[in-house]
């Protein structure tokens, strides 16, 4: 019954409201029923057919074989583990410089404006020019990274970064956190500008050092918005696409084919759209469990007021 | 003169301000010269682009590459010469279709958000929780009903998929940012529009929108960047320069082997202008609603 009443179910509200409101609220939920609801009901209902463009003929209900067949599928397991690596990658570095960059954008001095603005250019970027942006860098014969560490003295010759399996997957984790990084900053930054300043002075007082103050005072106040960036850095990471597509295109071999990549190539080259919705259905899935989590942590912490 | 000099008993160095300034100027420059990079490749000869060592600065500076693309020279003609000729209608299209989002997502957005932050209705926590879920959702998971739906309604490769594809991706968040602008507007407005015996619509339109503009043009800067950016969906909806959008073309860039270098930079840099500019233009309402939409939900 508590739980209820913060639905908001138990409450008795005067009927006009509750009439006005779902009226409001009825184009949102017809335009999301239709496009969100509906495809993802029905993408489950694909997976279970055997169901490929080319062949409309073999078309029959197989009913959870696409997804038994996911099990000894090599294609399928290695863009699982690619996924995994990536995100872990991903996550860990954009982490650690969203905290550093934020730390120093909550601090006061000449210049923080700029570098506000700056922090934003990467995320207006979209996902593909990001890809090609990083091409130009990354080639082996002319790239930006080849004649600058050659200038600077760091390399003799020029490499070609891309073309080993392990080179192809870091760098391709790099061009993602530059762009994926400001989201992260910003989340943080918000986080950071809450934290009252007399906690700080109190620890001052108390003699605690840089680093004390940071565990003892930054740290804790920064926990929640570093759980939510964690979540949804996890979620993008896993569903990265765009960059990928135009870096390295899955490869070489499949050191780069990401689950996403799999699927889009799936049902795009093959045509295979049964397969494609299992595909995507194990991805709904492991998102749904992530942002389920996301959801609750919210929850607990008292944002969902009305 | 001298009893003016003030020396210092014990000269400290200021660690913090220098570790401070030298990680403010290396993440200035992590942030800027990847994308220097393109914007000067962009204005160069193909020679001195793929020159070793490379030219930092174009040299000999050329507007060629971006004047190709409405008349594209013999070589763009032959190499990558599709992508090329592509690029202004894909330009068109994505305008076209980032617009249509950002104003049918306002609407849309506008009234729901306008339920949460001024009535008191049964399940509005829940209807909260799943527009926020609808955005979890992973657009993979959709893409394929989606393209078989607007393949049987004959809408493959047209605006109108594309615009309501985008509109689903950017409605929960709109109504997520806008029902805590639409929170901050004092209720005593409206309050007095009533008593003046004004109408609900009236009322909405002369005196509650106008007070919530800022936001409003927050979330329609949202909207159409989200769409202009999206990539996935139009590679699958779209096949030819009738609906391709800027990112669909400047992949096509990518994948062609025989690209030059500064043609493909000079796409990419038209690609990011727009959004660019609106985020620099918006910066502060957008990192708001940013911060609004994630830490707050």
């Amino acid at each position: 019954m508590v739980a209820l009443n913060r639905l908001g179910f138990a409450e008795r509200q005067p009927l006009g409201d509750n009439a006005k409101a779902w009226a409001l609220n009825a184009p949102a939920m017809v335009v999301i029923a239709l496009l969100v609801a509906y495809p993802i009901g029905y993408s489950f209902y694909v997976s279970l057919q055997k169901n490929n463009l080319k062949r409309p003929r073999a078309k029959r209900f197989i009913g959870f074989d696409n997804y038994k067949a996911l099990l000894t599928d090599h294609a399928f397991l290695s863009a699982l583990k690619v996924s995994a690596l990536f995100v872990l990658v991903v996550l860990g570095l954009t982490v650690v410089l969203a905290l550093i960059l934020a730390l120093v954008l909550n601090e006061r001095f000449r210049g923080r404006g700029l570098l506000l603005s700056l922090a934003l250019l990467p995320w207006a970027m979209p996902g593909v020019v990001n890809g090609l942006m990083w091409r130009t860098i990354f080639d082996a014969k002319t790239g930006a990274l080849n004649g600058l560490l050659s200038q600077l003295g760091v390399i003799d010759d020029y490499h070609a970064w891309l073309t080993s399996g392990t080179g192809a997957f870091l760098f391709t984790a790099l061009a993602q956190v530059w762009n994926t990084l400001p989201f992260s900053v910003i989340i943080l930054l918000a986080g950071l500008s809450t934290i009252p300043s007399e906690l700080y002075d109190a620890a001052t007082v108390d003699r605690a050092g840089a680093l004390q103050r940071f565990g003892q005072v930054t740290l804790p106040w920064l926990l929640h918005p570093l759980l939510i960036v964690l979540i949804l850095e996890t979620m993008n990471a896993f569903r990265a696409f765009d960059t990928i597509y135009v870096l390295t295109g899955g490869g070489p071999g499949d050191a780069t084919t990401t689950i996403a990549l799999l699927d889009v190539q799936t049902v795009l080259t093959f045509t295979d759209f049964g397969l494609g919705s299992a595909y995507a259905w194990v991805i709904t899935a492991i998102t749904l469990l992530i942002s389920v989590g996301y959801i609750g942590l919210l929850y607990r912490k008292g944002n969902f007021e009305v | 003169m001298s009893t003016l000099v003030r020396v210092p008993l014990r000269y400290r160095i200021p660690w913090k301000k220098i570790v401070l300034y030298v990680l403010a100027i290396l993440f200035a420059l992590y942030l800027v010269l990847p994308f220097y990079w393109i914007v000067a490749m962009s204005f160069m000869h193909e020679v001195d682009a793929i020159s070793v060592p490379p030219h930092w600065i174009p040299i000999h500076p050329t507007l060629e590459n971006y004047l190709g693309f409405i008349r594209p020279n013999a070589a763009q003609e032959l190499v990558g010469g599709r992508a090329v000729s592509e690029t202004p209608y894909s330009l068109r299209n994505s305008l076209i279709v980032a617009t249509s989002t950002a104003v049918l997502n306002l609407v849309l957005a506008t009234f729901a958000a306008y339920s949460f932050s001024r009535l008191k209705f049964r399940g509005s926590q829940v209807l909260l929780v799943l527009y926020l879920l609808t955005r979890m959702v992973p657009g993979i998971a959709i893409i394929i009903p989606f393209y078989l739906l607007m393949r049987t309604f004959g809408l493959l490769d047209t605006y109108l998929a594309l615009i309501l594809s985008y509109t689903t991706f950017a409605l929960p968040i709109t109504i997520w940012i806008l029902k805590d602008f639409f929170r901050s507007v004092p209720r005593e407005l409206e309050e007095a529009a009533r008593v003046d015996r004004c109408g609900w619509f009236r009322t909405m339109w002369t005196v509650f929108l106008p007070v919530a503009a800022p936001g409003l043009v927050a979330a329609a800067v949202f909207a159409f960047m989200t769409a202009w950016n999206e990539f996935m969906f139009a590679l699958f909806l779209t096949s030819t320069k009738a609906a391709k959008t800027i990112p669909v073309v400047a992949a096509n860039f990518a994948t062609d082997f025989n690209t030059q270098f500064t043609v493909m930079a000079a796409a990419g840099v038209l690609a990011v202008v727009p959004p660019l500019v609106l985020a620099l233009l918006f910066q502060r309402k957008l990192v708001q609603g940013m911060a609004a939409g994630s830490v707050k939900g």
